[in-house]
């Protein structure tokens, strides 16, 4: 018997943690974000499960594989079912090459950039085929709407992403956390600050949270794209929204705020607390403000956004190059 | 106010005291009349309270309240319909919101409005939208000018009798009869 | 599996049958409600949708329809007042007052000058309450999920109020033909008098966190322009004419109670759209503080109820009558017309909501489905009272 390659066990350990902890998060935000949520509004949230209703996304997502799954008459069986599963899958792939610590990765590849970018394109294909196999006509206008911001939303993402793979010249994470420092003034955002704010704008929409969440507006489109499913076909919605949000909120952490880098505390920890900081943020946007309409939305994306990035893009080019000749 | 109704062919005007009743002024016109009327009304800014019916022994009166934004008073237009040929044209082309209130008197009294644009039952569940829950039976009738105020009278057509106390057809009770809250 | 399966209902029922009619070829039918988040209750929108664009829009009532027109025709007068406070469960004294203003106008019944204080003062806050509840559902129409429990926090209060005169808590039955059940005592007056100085220091709260919020401002400014001459076609009243620069409130056109007496201002906007809509609303809650916190100080003792007020099996006297009065979302008729019998030989009930929705199909044509759920929210609706 040939000894397994280490590069495997490292991946196929890091998927089970992965797996694993992606789960978890999605219990853990549940419970943050209902608690955030109640808080916000004047109410204490859940509360009776549990110390402080910690186990209440628990019963929920019991609740919710315990369902019975409902496929509406005239869909697409494949498609429909098909759909939440694409959903999630790919979320865990973008989870390997993020950098939690120093050398704490599972999947260690000089384009890790690259690979999240790319399967992140993926969610979008997800929606669109809830949408449309789903024979609702408010799941093929969600679809729509959600292609349509996905394709907006990736281009200043994308853009700002690159700004910064200039500055450090890689698009292997570890490498551009390396280059950043311990303190707040050497971390990317100094240098990129526009960058940053095209980013989390931009990872808004990216995930379809409020106040970006038209895929889903229910005051408009009931539930959007996934208005025709119950159970676990939503709960993998779901899950994948929430570990979309903490792919997306990582990358901004390892591309902007210095990833692991922090005083005192170990790499990992600083990590986790970057990213929850980030989550929050996003939490309280959504429970702070009304919803954008689909037009204004892409009018933010393609009149500000887009030439903001191609200009920030453009001046970090030319720094760059500065620098070289320097 | 009488002269918005020069030569509609009005068959009863009346003056009417609103701290009694709230309308200031009535009119009975021939259902002919009735969109000219609409169309004055709505030149002179008038705006369209509601459209109802009131089943009476002569007839359904149907009802239309008129107000106005700038100079309220409510004015209060009256078409008498036969319980056979309950047919009205419809003022919806005059005022847009007569469409719903005409749909209403529809469902509840059915009485048919000729001309409104969507002519199908509002409030009651098509199939069983012909089943007119306001009209009353025959003896549970209670004649119009019981009820509905005489008010001071402007202008009566000779050939017009619902308001008229002396009414020829009145047998019963006329010595009791007084105009209805005058 | 989906062959066999019957699908003709699939073809949509009558009203959609009936507006598929004339809908262009490629254009897609879209039914939002009855079961709807924005349509509050059972209101159903048939929309002619091409991409997101509406094309054409219908209302279809009679979700909630309970004939309360024909209740009125076999109830006496006294025992029909507990339904008008289920025709608008957000304005329920304003509907209380129609009714029984009209009869007392009928009956020519002398109200004492108590019972018209607590009339003003329990309808006004019951304004309070309503146009609350429009503020926090139409937020949450509009994705902003927070502010409703803001509303319903300081809505309580004011049920907390309510409640003590009247014994219930949404669907009150409070006035009576002559007076009202019963008085304010001193405990509701204290938690009155209290509730006015706290609201108050809410409201510039909700203009700096919500009102002046830039999404907001952008959702709602320029949606839904509703020209003064379309609010004289549809018969539009209340917020929705006077956020279209109507300066039109039934409390100053044709003053009833104690309103006269009252100092108070009655706002309009001149951008008729849905910023218009929702300024006239905010200010208006302000202005009922200020007719409260009069009519507490003008209020002199006495009775509630005129000595001899009706019994349930008063005959009503013969005539007719038409009272309104101002609501929370306009003007509230009721017409009356009696042939001296108990009950009243006809009732009409006119809800400024049916009026104000009827606007809704010529405002939403060729605005986005977002923007017709926002112009549809700034209508304030409240389903029983449109269907009735």
């Amino acid at each position: 018997m040939n000894a397994i390659p280490a590069e495997l066990l490292r991946i196929i350990i890091g998927l089970v943690a992965v797996a694993v902890s992606v789960g978890l998060i999605g219990l853990v935000m549940v419970w943050v974000e209902r608690k955030v949520a109640g808080h916000i509004q004047r109410r204490p949230g859940p509360f009776e499960v549990g110390p402080s209703g910690v186990l209440q996304p628990l019963c929920d997502a019991l609740k919710l594989v315990g369902k019975q799954l409902f496929m509406p008459n005239g869909a697409d069986p494949i498609l429909f079912w098909l759909a939440p599963v694409l959903s999630f899958l790919p979320v865990l792939l973008l989870f390997l090459p993020l950098p939690v610590g120093d050398g704490i990765q599972t999947l260690d590849v000089n384009l890790g950039l690259l690979l999240i970018l790319a399967f992140s394109g993926l969610a979008v294909l997800s929606v669109l085929l809830a949408g449309w196999a789903s024979n609702n006509k408010y799941g093929l206008l969600g679809a729509a709407r959600g292609v349509a911001q996905a394709v907006a939303y990736e281009i200043p993402l994308l853009l700002s992403v690159l700004a910064v793979a200039f500055v450090s010249g890689s698009l292997d994470l570890a490498q551009v956390v390396k280059l950043q420092g311990t303190w707040p003034w050497n971390w990317n955002i100094m240098t990129q600050p526009l960058a940053f704010l095209i980013y989390i704008v931009s990872a808004l929409g990216e995930t379809n949270r409020a106040p970006f969440d038209l895929p889903e507006a229910e005051s408009e489109l009931t539930a959007g794209f996934h208005t025709e499913y119950s159970g676990m076909g939503f709960g993998l919605f779901f899950l994948a929204e929430y570990a979309n949000m903490v792919v997306v909120c990582s990358v901004a952490t390892a591309l902007f705020l210095g990833g692991w880098h922090g005083p005192v505390l170990p790499g990992p920890v600083w990590f986790v607390l970057k990213v929850s900081a980030l989550m929050l943020l996003m939490v309280f946007a959504r429970w702070t403000y009304p919803r954008v309409r689909f037009d204004q939305l892409l009018v933010i994306n393609w009149k500000w956004l887009l030439p903001l990035a191609v200009a920030n893009l453009l001046l970090t080019a030319f720094f760059v190059k500065l620098a070289q000749f320097a | 106010m009488e002269a918005l109704f020069n030569g509609l062919g009005a068959l009863y005007l009346a003056k009417c005291d609103a701290a009694k009743t709230g309308q200031v002024f009535q009119a009975f016109l021939p259902p002919g009349s009735l969109v000219r009327a609409a169309e004055r009304l709505l030149q002179d800014k008038y705006f369209l309270e509601d459209i109802c019916a009131v089943d009476c022994v002569e007839g359904y009166v149907v009802v239309y309240h008129f107000d106005h934004f700038e100079a309220p008073g409510r004015l209060t237009l009256r078409v008498l319909v036969p319980h056979d040929a309950p047919t009205l044209p419809s003022i919806a082309s005059v005022f847009d919101g007569a469409e719903w209130h005409e749909r209403e008197t529809r469902d509840f009294h059915g009485v048919l409005f000729t001309g409104n644009p969507n002519f199908i039952p509002l409030l009651i569940d098509p199939e069983m939208a012909d089943c007119f829950p306001l009209r009353k039976e025959e003896k549970a009738r209670a004649k119009a000018k019981d009820m509905l105020e005489a008010g001071e009278v402007i202008f009566v057509s000779p050939a017009f009798t619902l308001m008229t106390p002396e009414a020829p057809t009145e047998v019963k009770e006329s010595s009791g009869d007084q105009p209805a809250t005058a | 599996m989906t062959t066999s399966q019957n699908n003709d209902h699939l073809a949509g029922d009558f009203y959609t049958q009936n507006f598929a009619k004339t809908a262009k070829d490629g254009n897609l039918i879209l039914n939002l409600g009855p079961q709807h988040p924005s349509t509050h209750g059972v209101l159903r929108v048939v929309v002619e949708l091409d991409g997101e664009y509406v094309m054409r829009a219908e209302p279809i009532l009679g979700y909630l329809h309970r004939m309360h027109e024909k209740m009125a025709e076999v109830k006496t007068a006294a025992q029909f007042i507990p339904n008008m406070g289920r025709v608008d469960y957000g304005h329920a004294l304003g509907w209380n007052w129609a009714f029984v203003g009209a009869v007392e106008k009928l009956a020519d019944i002398e109200v004492p000058e108590r019972a018209e204080y607590v009339r003003v003062i329990t309808c006004e806050l019951n304004r309070i309450a309503s146009h609350l509840l429009w503020w926090g559902a139409y937020l949450l129409d509009l994705g902003a999920f927070t502010p409703i429990m803001y509303a319903f926090d300081d809505r309580e209060k004011v049920l907390d109020i309510l409640q003590i005169p009247t014994g219930s808590r949404l669907t009150y039955s409070y006035f009576r033909i002559g007076g009202v059940a019963q008085d304010l005592n001193a405990d509701c007056i204290r938690l009155i008098r209290a509730f006015i100085p706290w609201f108050r220091s809410r409201l510039p709260m909700y203009k700096d966190l919500v009102s002046d919020n830039i999404i907001l401002r952008k959702r709602i400014e320029g949606i839904g322009v509703i020209e003064p001459d379309a609010c004289r076609r549809f018969g539009a009243t209340g917020p929705v004419a006077r956020g279209s620069g109507i300066n039109y409130d039934v409390r100053r056109a044709t003053p009833y109670s104690m309103y006269p007496k009252l100092d108070f201002v009655v706002p309009t906007s001149e951008l008729k759209d849905a910023r218009g809509r929702y300024d006239v609303r905010m200010i208006e809650m302000e202005q009922s503080l200020r007719i409260i916190e009069q009519a507490l100080d003008l209020m002199p003792e006495g009775e509630v109820l005129v000595k001899g007020a009706p019994k349930p099996s008063w005959k009503v006297p013969k005539g007719e009558a038409y009272f309104a009065v101002e609501g929370a979302r306009g003007k509230i008729g009721a017409y009356v017309v009696s042939d001296g019998g108990k009950n009243i030989y006809r009732t009409k009930l006119r809800a400024p909501g049916f009026c104000n929705l009827s606007l809704f199909a010529e405002v939403s044509k060729g605005t986005i489905l977002a923007d017709a759920v926002a112009i549809l929210g700034s209508l304030d609706l409240i389903i029983p009272e449109i269907d009735r």
